[in-house]
């Protein structure tokens, strides 16, 4: 604990954690083009993607903890995706399938944004037009490689510091509205 | 065919359009309510496919006016099809067709949409398209095709929605 390295409780914890999320990650499909046709046949029975957890397809965003993004994203649903990912809860990570999403594919005109991460952030990219559902799996396990490294006793630090900051900073305008 | 252009020359002054391969008639905008409203009645045509807007700006050889309106119309009686074109320029407008052809509505705000011509007397004419926010007709040829524009906010469609059940005999509360 004192030079940085989780004890070993602590370190147990982390992976009892991650072990918990990397295995069961829900996808939000949000799909607005043919590339979601290929999501549609990762999801179904021949590709099958419950086999690594991604059992259920939400269809809220409070449910779900992967977005999807699979399609072309216009100008006039880029609020609406962006709203989406704002309702979801943390953890949450963004998938983005396909050239559309990823960069606007061939649509170089004046409705289509030019990659998704113009509006939120994103994790995995994955080419194709349409991405094969193999190159679908690829993606989620690498995303999987992701969240086993990430911490969750610091994930928890870093956001207990930042409310006791905001915490600070409340205090001290009370006591300067006292004065 | 060509018989029918020549009654709507005689009657109502129109012209046929050489660039065109097949059936169009060059009619001015004053005489398109009569025109569509005498094709209708005494030609059966019953069905108004679509209103394309064209713009002709920087185009060869082109003489005349900046954009046209063109009409194709359709008879399920005699499978005859006829196109009317109306040529106008950028502060003319064209009588609305929708108390003749209801589906006429739609077309004609996706034409100003687009392209920014204006149909006089449309009760309700606004972008069908492109989202309130737009500012421009992006299809105009000094739309520059890259300039795209960032929009904030969802777009409200439940005042059309409302109407359409409204005009199907619900009660919207
Ligand atoms: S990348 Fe290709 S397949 Fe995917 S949404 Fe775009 S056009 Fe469709």
């Amino acid at each position: 604990m004192q030079n940085g390295s989780p004890g070993f409780f602590a370190g147990k914890l982390d992976e009892l954690v991650s072990w918990g999320r990397l295995h069961s990650l829900w996808p939000f499909p949000y799909g607005t083009a043919c590339c979601a046709i290929e999501f549609m046949s990762t999801e179904s029975a021949r590709y099958d993607l419950s086999r690594i957890g991604s059992e259920f397809v939400r269809f809220t965003p409070r449910q779900a903890d992967v977005l999807v993004v699979s399609g072309t994203i216009t100008f006039k649903q880029a609020p609406i995706l962006k709203r989406i990912y704002e309702q979801m809860m943390e953890p949450k990570w963004v998938i983005s399938m396909g050239a559309c999403a990823c960069s606007g594919g061939f649509y170089d005109c004046y409705c289509t944004v030019p990659g998704i991460d113009r509006i939120i952030p994103v994790d995995i990219y994955i080419g194709g037009c349409p991405s094969r559902p193999e190159a679908f799996f690829d993606a989620m396990l690498e995303l999987q490689e992701k969240i086993k490294n990430q911490s969750y006793i610091e994930e928890r630090k870093k956001k207990l510091k930042e409310q006791w900051e905001s915490i600070k900073e409340w205090g001290l305008s009370i006591r300067n509205w006292k004065k | 065919m060509n018989d029918l252009i020549l009654e709507l020359a005689e009657k109502f002054g129109a012209a046929t359009d050489e660039r065109s391969i097949d059936k169009c008639a060059i009619i001015a905008a004053e005489k398109l309510i009569e025109t569509v409203s005498f094709l209708k009645e005494t030609h059966a045509f019953d069905v108004l496919i679509d209103i394309v807007g064209v713009d002709y700006l920087g185009m060869e050889n082109h003489k005349g006016k900046r954009f046209a309106a063109i009409y194709c119309l359709k008879s399920t009686k005699n499978t005859a099809r006829l196109r009317l074109k109306i040529q106008v320029d950028e502060n003319e407008k064209i009588p609305t067709l929708s108390r003749i052809y209801p589906i006429a509505d739609w077309q004609e705000r996706e034409v100003w949409d687009q392209f920014g011509i204006v149909f006089e007397g449309h009760h309700n004419l606004k972008r069908l398209l492109n989202h309130v926010e737009f500012e421009g007709h992006p299809l105009r040829k000094d739309y520059p095709a890259q300039k795209r524009q960032w929009l904030s906010e969802n777009d409200q469609m439940l005042d059309q929605l409302e109407n359409r059940l409204e005009h199907l005999g619900y009660k919207v509360i």
